[in-house]
């Protein structure tokens, strides 16, 4: 350790005993080494608090929804004040969050019986798209109205490009697509984890995968039901 | 009563930690917001591989720290051939401009260190880590943090430490 490392490792306590006493000794008997270690003191206190002056910034709203997607206890830092103001009425679940609740809640009454006639999706260019089954369910089923199938539809959004994105769950997978050209490319999928499927976890905290993914994509609130109704009848444009 | 933080209580709490050390490795309010994003984006589709007990804000901090070198490499092949960045444009923060201005100016001194003095400078200095904690994170010897800081904290006193 060069002599300065040593004069700076005291300085930021990380020297112990013998070799902590001499140093400080030798800083409290030169007046030069005394005057180094206030300047440098000072400059870490400045850099601490202009640094610190970022955690009182509002989070942005993308990292609001990444991170309350993966939360099913979420803390709004953002919005900590203004909520106290509010009624709960969402229990601290902001509100699409809320929706995909019920929505698959509701869903759940439905029997699953897996789809049947070829692979739910294809590829194309590189590009995977919702095939048979699962472009049938992205066409037609809403998310609040069960069908029963194996498909189930969760929340139904617009990206920040205005394309209409559906998230999805079967017995195996879940995954998200979105609507171009007159089809759905699939954005993600991952399989389905134990459990799911069958309580409340799904709904609320969602595969971490997919929320992590929903989060990132979503430009906006998600549809309600008469929204979803109405992209429907408008061809998912 | 003693059960232990869920992954996302540890994660919300980390925000503001994570956010700190976003600003002090990026040149702009608006990169350390993407920077941060990236992160908490990795952590959660890579939770698996974190292990409940251990020291999550460790893991988060090199998970940031490796997203900020790839894309740190990539942007210094492509700067060759750009102007240099706008003064920080987009200010993070909701205090008083004075804040502003004194953040803008500590980010623009941090931004004049090379990557490996900013990183151990940030960790240490700005985050409060230990030596050996700093060297785990980056996995360095201890030595080369060590000296990494010296030059990196008199650089900066240079640059900054004049009042």
């Amino acid at each position: 350790m060069s002599a300065d490392e040593k004069f700076f490792a005291w300085l930021d306590g990380e020297l112990e005993g013998a070799e902590a006493a001499e140093m400080a000794a030798r800083v409290e008997a030169d007046p030069a080494l005394s005057m180094l270690a206030d300047q440098h003191r000072a400059m870490q206190s400045r850099l601490r608090s202009a640094f610190d002056a970022t955690s009182a910034a509002p989070l942005s709203e993308r990292l609001r929804k990444t991170v309350s997607a993966a939360s099913s206890n979420l803390i709004d830092l953002g919005e900590r004040r203004e909520r106290r103001l509010r009624p709960k009425q969402f229990g601290g679940l902001p509100q699409w969050a809320m929706i995909a609740a019920t929505l698959v809640l509701g869903i759940f009454a439905g029997t699953m019986v897996p789809g049947r006639g070829g692979s739910p999706v294809e590829i194309q260019d590189g590009q995977m798209y919702a095939a048979s089954g699962l472009g049938r369910a992205l066409d037609t089923q809403l998310a609040s109205s069960p069908s029963g199938d194996a498909i189930r539809i969760g929340l139904t959004f617009r990206d920040s490009g205005g394309a209409i994105c559906r998230s999805f769950s079967g017995p195996a997978a879940t995954g998200l697509a979105c609507r171009g050209d007159g089809r759905w490319a699939v954005r993600g999928l991952f399989p389905a984890t134990e459990g799911q499927g069958s309580d409340y976890r799904m709904a609320a905290g969602m595969d971490p995968n997919l929320a992590a993914l929903v989060g990132s994509t979503m430009a906006g609130e998600p549809m309600d039901a008469a929204q979803e109704q109405a992209a429907r009848k408008n061809g998912w444009r | 009563m003693d059960q232990q933080p869920s992954f996302e209580d540890e994660l919300v709490e980390l925000l503001p930690r994570l956010r700190r050390f976003a600003h002090s490795l990026s040149r702009s309010p608006a990169d350390a917001d993407d920077l941060t994003q990236a992160t908490v984006e990795r952590a959660i589709r890579s939770r698996d591989q974190w292990t409940q007990g251990t020291r999550l804000d460790s893991w988060m901090y090199r998970i940031m720290r490796n997203l900020w070198i790839d894309a740190a490499r990539s942007r210094s092949r492509r700067e060759k051939f750009e102007a240099p960045p706008e003064e920080a444009d987009r200010i993070g923060t909701d205090g008083t401009a004075q804040a502003a201005a004194e953040l803008a100016q500590v980010m623009a001194a941090m931004q004049r260190l090379p990557d490996e003095q900013r990183e151990v400078v940030s960790l240490i200095l700005i985050e409060g880590f230990g030596y050996r904690e700093a060297a785990e994170l980056l996995e360095l010897p201890i030595g080369t943090v060590s000296s990494r800081l010296v030059r990196g904290r008199t650089a900066l006193f240079e640059l900054v430490g004049e009042r």
